[in-house]
């Protein structure tokens, strides 16, 4: 009995002590992952969504709350004037998250670009929505009230061949992209004249 | 003490012709020499270069393991000299040296004397060393890139390719007896369709390979071939005879899937390995990636040779179970 | 019987070499040593758990109950993995991202459980440190130096970190990468020829 009593007291204080360094580790370096995630994943599909822009997007990125989430917004300005955004969010592909970037132009309300950023869909299909760029650029200035689908559901882009539910998920996410910035607009307006 | 003279008994195979190891192989590259000399005649100097090259250097090799493992000197079986000579029949004649030294070295250390030597090797090495050759050097080994230099009067085009990237109807410029005379690119000693085939007949009627497994493999190639032709999509796959002739499948019966140590020596398993290489030559240049299926499919037989061996007659005075 | 603390150490680097002498760990000396890099990058990552894991089993020897000893080593090795791939993330990503799935995979190598189970457990802290730094830089060095074989017939080049950049066609003009070495069966191939000719230099 004493027996089993340590076992348990053992196991369990090594699991919370351990729980507690795991908790404080992925603080401690939650920064400076996510600064080594803007410069190594985000930053090539923000400099391809961005391009053209005359500053750093990466550095000139503002954050606002929306709901339960916290967005980072990277700001692009091209032909000198700071009126084009971009910002991820996340949908659900085939084989797990899918992280679609996508920018806006707040003067036109127009698309400017979308790029997949990460995802861990099946390589040589679903794989093609970030290595294709005739995929992404199918979505390049669409307007921001278009409804964004695959042409099999009656919408204007064409799906991957073999890969009809990651182009799914992305026009999925994209969508729900625009309905997120329609909603803050203003707020984005607001922010961008600081710029 | 009970002293008396033990009786060795060693497993199968018993077969004895009386011929000796170097005999044997002696008289394989005699049987091969018909095949090499069009090869020569086509490419000059630069075949008999690498014809040359290979041979001694299999023979060094051989000598350096052999010294290194503190082994006697197994050249004077004649192995190593008959794995470089087939090597060279294999690759274009334009091949560099230290492609041909790589190759080499890879036969006979890879893909022999690691494994204990002559007889204990799992896998042809010449087509270990093929294999690993051609997955590493493509441009070398891409007969229309590497014979590029050299002007015949026949289409210069690899068949193989032409049919690979261009389908069938490509390929109605060869005509199927210059194929069988070897007036085609390919290898320096695996073009000429006739001179292989009277070594590959020599070395039959000597009994130093057997017919079954020759034969099977052509009729699994001819018989797969058929069938696509047959019943594959219309105007897709060439017909059974243009796969006969060419690559390296005349080359491959013959001298290669007959190979002793990684061949079977019962008569069904024979025929069924045969008949395997076959098949899996003709799936892999019709359905696969790759330009010619040989190579891969006489070293996929090899894997499945030990299992395949096991289809024997039932020994004599076992007790049966009731 | 009680070895000094140096051969503790050096034992690791020769006679019990893990991918060489012990047949240990060869998922990862398989997998990633495509390059100088990668396998020194392991290696360290490997190294750090060894050390960290040693030493925290060695305090803790006297009051893990026997019975549920694998279920402690196993959190104990999995605590430092993730540290140690949190930390990697953090500070060099793309090392990280080559790397990939064999960063968490360091749990189920079996030379980090094997040590903990086969030594640390059973020695103090100061032999234990020793043992796991040595058999952690013994694997470093093994996966570099299986690494540098294989990149440099594989791909004609040697970089460290991008500092160190060797090119062989600078010496040879003609060389043509042996790209077989830097495919999954070269890396079986590699590490045979290289187990052989560590047994035939002996002890």
């Amino acid at each position: 009995m004493n027996d089993m009593i340590k076992m348990v007291v053992v196991l369990t204080i090594l699991s919370s002590v351990s729980g507690g360094l795991l908790a404080s580790v992925h603080d401690g370096t939650k920064a400076q992952i996510e600064n080594q995630q803007l410069k190594f994943v985000k930053g090539p599909a923000i400099k391809t969504i961005l391009k053209g822009s005359t500053n750093d997007p990466i550095t000139d990125r503002f954050k606002i709350q929306d709901g339960d989430v916290e967005r980072s917004f990277f700001v692009g300005k091209i032909d000198g004037k700071a009126n084009t955004i971009a910002f991820e969010s996340f949908g659900k592909g085939f084989g797990g998250d899918i992280g679609v970037m996508i920018g806006v132009n707040l003067d036109e309300d127009k698309l400017v670009g979308v790029s997949v950023t990460t995802h861990s869909e099946t390589p040589g299909l679903g794989a093609k929505a970030k290595e294709d760029p005739s995929f992404s650029a199918q979505f390049k200035s669409l307007s921001t009230n278009d409804s964004i689908k695959v042409t099999n559901d009656g919408g204007s882009i064409n799906a991957i061949s073999g890969a009809t539910i990651t182009s799914r998920a992305v026009c999925d996410t994209v969508g729900k992209s625009l309905e997120t910035y329609k909603k803050i607009k203003p707020q984005l307006a607001e922010q961008i004249k600081a710029f | 003490m009970f002293n008396q003279k033990k009786f060795v008994v060693s497993h199968a195979p018993f077969w004895h012709d009386g011929s000796s190891l170097s005999t044997r192989h002696y008289h394989i590259m005699l049987a091969a020499i018909p095949a090499v000399i069009p090869g020569f005649i086509q490419y000059g100097g630069r075949a008999v270069a690498v014809v040359c090259f290979s041979i001694a250097t299999a023979m060094i090799w051989e000598m350096v393991v052999n010294k290194i493992a503190k082994l006697p000197v197994s050249i004077g079986d004649g192995n190593a000299a008959l794995i470089g000579l087939l090597l060279a029949m294999m690759i274009p004649a334009t091949t560099p040296w230290w492609t041909v030294l790589v190759g080499t070295l890879i036969a006979v250390v890879i893909g022999k004397q690691i494994f204990g030597g002559l007889g204990a090797n799992p896998f042809n090495p010449v087509m270990v060393a093929m294999a690993i050759l051609s997955l590493s050097w493509k441009g070398i080994f891409d007969f229309n890139e590497a014979l590029l230099s050299y002007d015949f009067d026949f289409t210069m085009a690899y068949p193989l390719s032409s049919l690979k990237a261009f389908g069938p109807d490509a390929i109605s410029s060869f005509s199927m007896t210059d194929l069988l005379m070897g007036r085609q690119t390919g290898g320096i000693g695996s073009t000429c369709g006739i001179a292989i085939i009277i070594g590959g007949l020599y070395l039959i009627a000597r009994g130093f390979i057997r017919w079954e497994i020759s034969v099977s493999f052509l009729g699994g190639v001819f018989v797969t071939a058929l069938l696509f032709a047959m019943f594959g999509e219309e105007g897709k796959y060439a017909g059974p005879i243009f796969h006969l002739f060419t690559g390296y499948t005349l080359i491959g019966a013959f001298y290669l899937a007959t190979e002793d140590a990684s061949s079977p020596v019962n008569f069904i398993p024979m025929l069924i390995y045969g008949a395997g290489c076959g098949i899996m030559t003709i799936l892999i240049r019709n359905i696969g990636a790759y330009v010619d299926g040989v190579v891969l499919s006489i070293l996929l037989m090899n894997l499945a040779n030990p299992l395949i061996d096991k289809i024997r007659p039932k020994a004599l005075g076992k007790v049966v179970e009731k | 019987m009680a070895k000094s603390i140096v051969q503790e150490f050096t034992k690791g680097l020769w006679q019990e070499i893990p991918p060489f002498r012990l047949v240990l760990g060869l998922c990862p000396t398989l997998g990633v040593t495509t390059s100088v890099e990668n396998g020194l990058g392991m290696g360290l990552a490997t190294t750090f758990v060894l050390a960290g894991s040693n030493i925290l089993i060695s305090l803790l020897r006297n009051i893990i109950p026997a019975k549920v000893r694998i279920a402690c080593f196993i959190i104990i090795i999995a605590t430092f993995v993730i540290i140690v791939e949190h930390l990697m993330q953090a500070y060099t990503y793309q090392l990280f991202q080559t790397l990939g799935v064999f960063i968490p995979l360091i749990v189920v190598n079996c030379i980090v459980l094997g040590r903990a189970e086969a030594f640390a457990s059973k020695n103090g802290i100061l032999p234990s440190t020793a043992d796991g730094l040595g058999i952690g830089v013994g694997y470093t060095l093994s996966l570099g130096a299986l690494g540098a074989v294989r990149e440099i017939l594989g791909n004609g080049t040697l970089t460290i970190w991008g500092d160190l950049g060797f090119n062989l066609a600078s010496v040879f003009p003609s060389f043509q990468p042996f790209t077989f070495m830097v495919q999954a069966p070269g890396a079986f191939i590699g590490l045979g020829l290289m187990l052989c000719a560590i047994n035939a230099i002996g002890d």
